[in-house]
């Protein structure tokens, strides 16, 4: 399906894609329920209970190091983590040049 | 004379009919509906063959449904058995097994997953179905010969006059689970005495009234969690319900439910101490209380901060005689790692080796003398007189006629009495407030069927008390897929039990008599 935002803006490679597959990345390697059932990037994390209130925890430090973005506890919403698309979005949109330009 | 569980519901009933009793989400029910409710199910659990005595198991997520299926299963002269809906099929199956469960109310869905797991349970009669959460009766659940009823059925039933009670406050209440050291988890039997005893005196310290407002963040099926659900029932205050995986929801309830009480292990409070608490004011929260392990300072900072008018009772209990110690709020400021002193209407031993009273700073096992003992482990006697002993400190002319219960917990006491946390005397393993026993991980390992040797410790874990780390050796020499290992365990295991670390080892040490050497595991992780 179609996924998130293609902006071409780092050398050419979609940064919403790229912020899919390394969020992806992590969720399967740190989540083994992830793994198991082979979760899709459009798949609620939340409510099949993969992740859960410290598994938050865990992506919110990760998405904080990899994208080098300040998540702050408002941010902490189930729009922003319930799927992988989700939270590259969000990614995505802590990293545009002007900050809360959400289309 | 309210003497058992139901009766509690029934007073504030009776005391407070049009007082709000119970919420979850957009869901208010009164102390009469709450009442009129729990005498109707139970008049359809009678009607569908309960007896006296019969286990029922309650396998829901935080609801209406969930608080009603204790209270009637207790009406109905049953013994409830809460199950987290946490745990899997095969825990479940175990529990049912393990306590000859005759009925069960769960949702269709987790009936439908669980019934694989349950064929072999010949004990089960009927179960209890309710709603699906689109609100849609449930249709096509095809169980072979065994009866399946609604919720919403029962809760129409009939109730002509007041149903006789069948027990006394001695009988068995409910059996709640839950893992020691070795072995698969054993039921831990509270008779109505112990339950209402412990919802007495915690109500009393932490002076719970009716105006209370009461968010339940804690399962049903822990030892607190149900004391929290007894104490506001007790007390005609107000119980609200919610299941969480964000602070910020927790947060949200805390302000527009107004709520007074809260009661969390230390993983909730780390949630609310990184999720924004800091941010709002809570004028309204009266007390909160910590169980399930030490509450990390740095976040007993943070909380104190945020909650400046709030009072913080760090608390200390065990499911093997419900309650035991409570720090007093004013005491925090100079026993901040303290778990404080007995409940009321209890006696907290430290004992050493030869049972004699330990001096002060002396380790010792803290023994717990009170009403809220327990009677001990459903159908496991041997390991019932492990933990509840007679008392060696009281006169042989009593004989044994008290049991005294024997935690296994490592404690200290100051000049003044009050109780520090030391260690376990056992291998059990803490971690998020449940209690796992390191066999019934291994045992999961042993399943993959690729290895020859497992052993798990706990590792200190800020956030979890304790995580899990797993020693694995391979069958025959075999590489072995650490990843393949932990997806094996995350179908077999709730998340909480699941090894956070594998290390694969060509042989485990042992001890001379051939036994896994596990304090030589923990002493390899500089522990």
């Amino acid at each position: 399906m179609a996924i998130g935002k293609a902006k071409n803006w780092v050398n050419g490679v979609s940064e919403s894609n790229d912020a899919i597959s390394r969020i992806r990345e992590f969720v399967l390697q740190k989540f083994p329920l992830a793994r198991k059932r082979k979760v899709e990037n459009s798949d609620n994390l939340l409510e099949s209970g993969v992740i859960d209130s410290l598994g938050v925890l865990e992506l919110v430090a990760f998405l904080q190091q990899e994208f080098g973005v300040a998540i702050s506890d408002d941010d902490l919403t189930p729009e922003n983590f319930k799927n992988i698309e989700c939270m590259a979005q969000f990614v995505e949109s802590m990293l545009e040049p002007q900050p809360g330009a959400i289309e | 004379m309210d003497f058992l569980i139901h009766h509690l519901l029934r007073n504030s009933a009776a005391r407070y009919p049009d007082k709000e009793a119970l919420v979850h989400g957009t869901r208010r029910l009164t102390y009469r509906e709450v009442a009129d409710g729990c005498a109707s199910v139970a008049s359809g659990l009678r009607a569908a063959g309960m007896q006296r005595g019969d286990r029922v198991g309650i396998y829901l997520d935080p609801s209406v449904e969930q608080v009603l299926s204790i209270f009637s299963v207790s009406q109905a002269g049953g013994v409830y058995v809460p199950i987290n809906s946490v745990l899997v099929p095969d825990q479940v199956a175990h529990i049912a097994r393990d306590c000859g469960m005759k009925a069960l109310i769960t949702t269709p869905d987790k009936l439908e997953m669980l019934l694989p797991a349950l064929h072999d349970v010949s004990s089960l009669q009927f179960f209890v179905i309710t709603s699906k959460s689109n609100g849609h009766a449930p249709t096509d659940i095809k169980v072979d010969s065994t009866p399946v009823h609604r919720f919403e059925e029962m809760l129409r039933s009939p109730v002509e006059g007041s149903l006789p009670d069948w027990g006394i406050s001695l009988d068995l209440a409910a059996i709640l689970y839950t893992s020691g050291s070795t072995g698969k988890p054993k039921g831990v039997m509270l008779s109505h005495a112990n339950v209402m005893a412990g919802s007495t005196i915690v109500s009393t310290y932490l002076e719970i009234s009716q105006r209370d407002r009461i968010l339940a963040v804690l399962p049903f099926s822990f030892d607190a969690g149900m004391n929290q659900l007894m104490t506001a029932f007790q007390q005609a205050a107000t119980i609200v319900l919610i299941k969480f995986v964000f602070a910020k929801e927790i947060i949200d309830a805390l302000l527009s439910e107004h709520i007074t009480g809260l009661a969390g292990v230390p993983t909730v409070w780390s949630l609310l101490a990184n999720g924004g608490i800091l941010k709002h004011g809570f004028p309204e929260l009266r007390y909160v209380t910590n169980t399930g392990g030490a509450m990390p300072q740095a976040v007993l900072k943070v909380l104190r901060e945020a909650l400046p008018t709030t009072k913080i009772f760090l608390m200390y209990g065990l499911t093997e005689a419900f309650r035991s110690t409570y720090l007093p709020p004013e005491e925090l400021d100079r026993r901040p790692t303290s778990m404080g002193k007995a409940i009321p209407d209890t006696e907290i031993l430290v004992l050493n080796e030869r049972g004699a009273r330990c001096q002060p700073a002396e380790v010792g096992e803290l023994v717990h003398r009170g009403p809220t003992v327990s009677m001990g482990y459903w159908g496991n006697p041997e390991a019932t007189d492990r933990v509840l002993k007679p008392s060696p400190l009281l006169p042989p002319e009593l004989g044994d006629c008290e049991k005294v219960c024997y935690s296994g917990d490592l404690v200290k006491m100051d000049e003044d009495g009050f109780l520090y946390y030391v260690g376990r005397r056992d291998t059990m393993i803490k971690s998020s407030g449940y209690r796992i026993s390191p066999t019934e991980v291994e045992e999961v390992l042993f399943q993959t069927g690729r290895i020859r040797q497992a052993a798990a410790i706990g590792i200190p874990d800020e956030v979890l008390g304790q995580t899990i780390k797993a020693f694995i050796v391979a069958k025959d020499g075999t590489p072995l897929d650490c990843d393949a290992i932990l997806d094996f365990c995350v179908e077999r295991m709730p998340r909480h039990m699941v090894p956070k670390r594998l290390e694969i080892m060509n042989e485990l040490p042992k001890t001379s008599s051939g036994k896994v050497d596990y304090p030589a595991l923990r002493r390899r992780e500089g522990l």
